[in-house]
């Protein structure tokens, strides 16, 4: 049975276990596990346009070899888009805090509806998918184009866009990190987090990169990215273990300090009983054992090492969704056959998206004026 | 003494061939080979077989230790030498102690690194290279890349084999670089200007700065001690309607350890009770206040006729005497509380407490001079 046979049959079961889901009526679990996933497929996608629009941004040459795995990864923002959409089913039963009757008599909730109300709600959601897809086409659908006209002027337009795409990117991310986790519990509230979801995006962004782009190169389709290149995927996967725990300690910090019981509620449910195993078990998975394990120069251009680090920090990166919404519940720590078959259906149906679109074009961008200064990058 | 080599640099065509002859000429045994170019050539440190620098462990080695310091210090100082809660925190709060070794983690790090290359690692300080002032390294800082085979441990090179052994490795021309001639004189007269100098700009920079600030303040004195946004006693006040700094206290206000006492009379005043236990420790405290206070006027025995109250010609009360052993505590404590005849009252100079620790020390020297026959056997 080929890889790709396996996968369709591990999402397809997957699929069996979500419907089972759906169908024993635990909507509020249900729907917690959607947006999980949807945030996760989400941030992966976003970190992944994030170094593209890095590389004309900062005029960077190392990445153009990579440039195309990159925008692979990114196009995951199209599968996000319907599923996103889909999510705000969960509106009523995920998000009753804000969206229930019960918010009129919370005056904390009540004194934001001007930003939490459905409709808004909505409006921002589909003006954010728009944002991102109006980016991928711009920076990967000229990208792809640019293949067969090697035309530079492509470059020019994607630098010109590379500071708006920038600013658009913080907003978004931020909306997002705000709608869809902090409004969960709509009392609480951390301007960081929009940074946060960020660092955790790019770090996740880079280890799907760095995973598709060793996935090909295995199978001998990447021959000229070296090991300098993996280097800098590698080096910027490190940086971010760094950023990831300087920001989440940041918040964590400031909220243990001042002790006020409007912020410190959240991270009380999220360090009580079971959920204080998982918090460490975050610390360590995304930030002590990727920076020990990437800490040394040979480590961060070591195929192997940066292959397992990079699942390490994927499945990290969903347990730091997972840890950031499910307390949200209220119902301890949740993890059984739902979130297996989430887990199946969604990283599955990612990695076959990701398949599909690797039989497509060509695996560098052959047009890009760059490349061959590029592939002679050294350390 | 005749000049001696210090080595025989070697001019290559391009990149390749000096990768390639770096390569042939390392184990030659001739002396240690060192690469010069303008711009790095790709290949060359591994044909030179550069060691991996060490400095990257030093610094991991260094920034855990700064991080452990840090941790340890701020334990001991905030939870064992000054125990200081802060904020209601535990005395002992990682928490707070991050960001301080997160910096010093950092500073360890970053000093380490710093000086471990200048000075460790480099040598430092090291005045110059002896082929810094070659003619060679004119050429090599423009366009031209060289192979250099250098004596080791301050010996001379043996010039003839290395020079046939870089033009069989394919140099175009080569050219000998004798050691530098030593000038320690010059070396120490020129560190001695400079330390002069430095001291001088100090100096010169000091009395400038001291004058000019003392005679064109920029700033205004620093007074932010001075101006409080206090109100100071007897000054006015637009806050109060009376436009007085000084209010009463409210009305039923009670100072702290000053509790009123509220009896009408000395009838109702022998209704009291003495609220101490008779413990060692309170009748030592009542000694201490009799002999203070009561002793002069009353005597060490209570009975009222010490030396000093015959010279004055007053008649303090004997205490032994049948009467006033049977008047209750409560009227002993009246009297020190309001006075009786000459006697002042002591409300201002004693605490309740110290009143009643006295009364109790005055029954005990009634009973240990009217002693029952029990107290005795």
């Amino acid at each position: 049975m080929s890889a790709r046979r396996l996968l369709q049959l591990v999402a397809l079961i997957g699929a069996l276990g979500v419907a089972a889901t759906f169908a024993t009526g635990d909507q509020q679990r249900f729907w917690a596990n959607w947006v999980v996933w949807v945030l996760w497929l989400a941030t992966i996608g976003l970190g992944a346009l994030f170094l593209v629009a890095l590389e004309y941004l900062v005029k960077a040459r190392w990445s153009v070899p990579v440039r195309r795995v990159a925008e692979r990864v990114a196009s995951l923002l199209l599968l996000v888009a319907p599923l996103a959409i889909i999510a705000l089913a969960s509106l009523p039963t995920l998000f009753h805090a804000w969206v229930g009757p019960e918010a009129a008599q919370r005056s904390a909730v009540a004194a934001k509806a001007a930003w939490l109300n459905v409709p808004f709600f909505v409006v921002r959601l589909l003006l954010c998918l728009a944002a991102w897809l109006w980016s991928y086409r711009v920076f990967a659908v000229g990208s792809r184009a640019q293949d067969s006209t090697h035309d530079p002027r492509f470059n020019v337009r994607a630098r010109g866009f590379a500071p708006v795409f920038m600013f658009l990117f913080a907003v978004t991310v931020t909306v997002l990190a705000f709608d869809w986790i902090s409004s969960l519990q709509p009392e609480w509230y951390s301007d960081v987090l929009g940074v946060y979801i960020f660092a955790g995006a790019f770090m996740a962004g880079l280890a799907a990169i760095a995973l598709a782009a060793l996935s090909l190169k295995a199978r001998g389709r990447l021959p000229d990215v070296r090991s300098d290149h993996l280097y800098n995927l590698g080096g910027l996967m490190f940086a971010f273990t760094v950023f990831y725990a300087y920001i989440a300690f940041a918040q964590y910090m400031l909220m243990w300090y001042a002790d006020l019981p409007e912020e410190v509620f959240w991270y009380k449910q999220r360090i009580a009983g079971g959920w204080l195993a998982v918090a460490l078990l975050l610390a360590l998975c995304h930030f002590l054992i990727p920076f020990f394990a990437l800490i040394t120069r040979d480590a961060k251009g070591d195929p192997r090492r940066l292959r397992w680090v990079a699942v390490l920090v994927l499945a990290a990166h969903y347990l730091d969704l997972y840890w950031l919404i499910f307390p949200a519940l209220g119902r301890g720590v949740l993890f059984s056959w739902p979130e297996i078959s989430f887990a199946m259906l969604f990283a599955g149906s990612g990695l076959l998206w990701l398949a599909r679109a690797e039989t497509r074009g060509e695996d560098m961008p052959v047009g890009d004026p760059f490349l061959a200064e590029a592939l002679e990058f050294r350390l | 003494m005749p000049e001696q080599a210090f080595a025989v640099v070697g001019f290559f065509e391009n990149a390749d061939a000096l990768v390639r002859a770096a390569s042939s000429l390392r184990g030659s045994g001739l002396g240690h080979v060192e690469g010069y170019t303008p711009y790095p050539v790709h290949g060359l440190a591994s044909a030179l077989r550069l060691r991996r620098s060490p400095l990257g462990g030093m610094v991991l080695v260094m920034g855990v230790l700064g991080a452990l310091t840090a941790i340890l210090f701020q334990w001991w100082a905030n939870g064992i030498d000054y125990p200081t809660v802060t904020g209601g925190k535990a005395l002992f709060s990682w928490e707070a102690f991050v960001p301080v070794m997160f910096e010093v983690t950092v500073a360890f790090a970053t000093f380490t690194a710093g000086v471990g290359m200048l000075v460790l690692l480099n040598r430092l300080p090291f005045f110059a290279h002896p082929l810094l002032s070659s003619p060679a390294m004119a050429q090599i800082t423009r366009d031209r890349l060289a192979l250099a085979i250098e004596a080791e441990r301050s010996a001379a090179l043996d010039v003839e084999p290395a020079r046939a052994a870089l033009i069989s490795a394919g140099a175009l021309a080569c050219e000998v670089v004798p050691y530098p001639v030593p000038l320690p004189r010059l070396a120490a007269a020129t560190l001695g200007r400079l330390a002069a100098s430095i001291g001088a700009a100090c100096l010169v920079s000091g009395v400038l700065m001291y004058w000019s600030v003392k005679l064109f303040p920029v700033l205004p004195p620093m007074v932010k001690m001075l101006d409080q946004p206090r109100l100071d006693a007897q000054h006015g006040n637009s806050f109060f309607a009376d436009g007085r700094v000084d209010q009463l206290p409210a009305p039923g206000t009670v100072a702290r350890g000053f509790l009123p006492y509220d009896v009408a009379s000395a009838e109702e005043a022998q209704l009291l009770a003495n609220p101490l236990p008779r413990t060692p420790e309170v009748m030592a405290a009542g000694r201490r206040v009799y002999r203070t206070y009561c002793l002069v006027c009353h005597g060490a025995l209570a009975t009222g006729d010490p030396l000093l109250s015959k010279a004055y010609g007053a008649k303090p009360a004997n205490m032994q005497s049948p009467a006033i052993r049977a008047f209750p505590d409560g009227h002993y404590y009246d009297v020190i509380m309001r006075g009786k005849n000459a006697m002042p009252s002591y409300a201002a100079e004693l605490s309740a407490d110290e009143r009643w620790a006295a009364i109790h020390y005055v029954r005990a020297l009634q009973r240990a001079q009217n002693a029952p026959d029990e107290d005795l056997r």
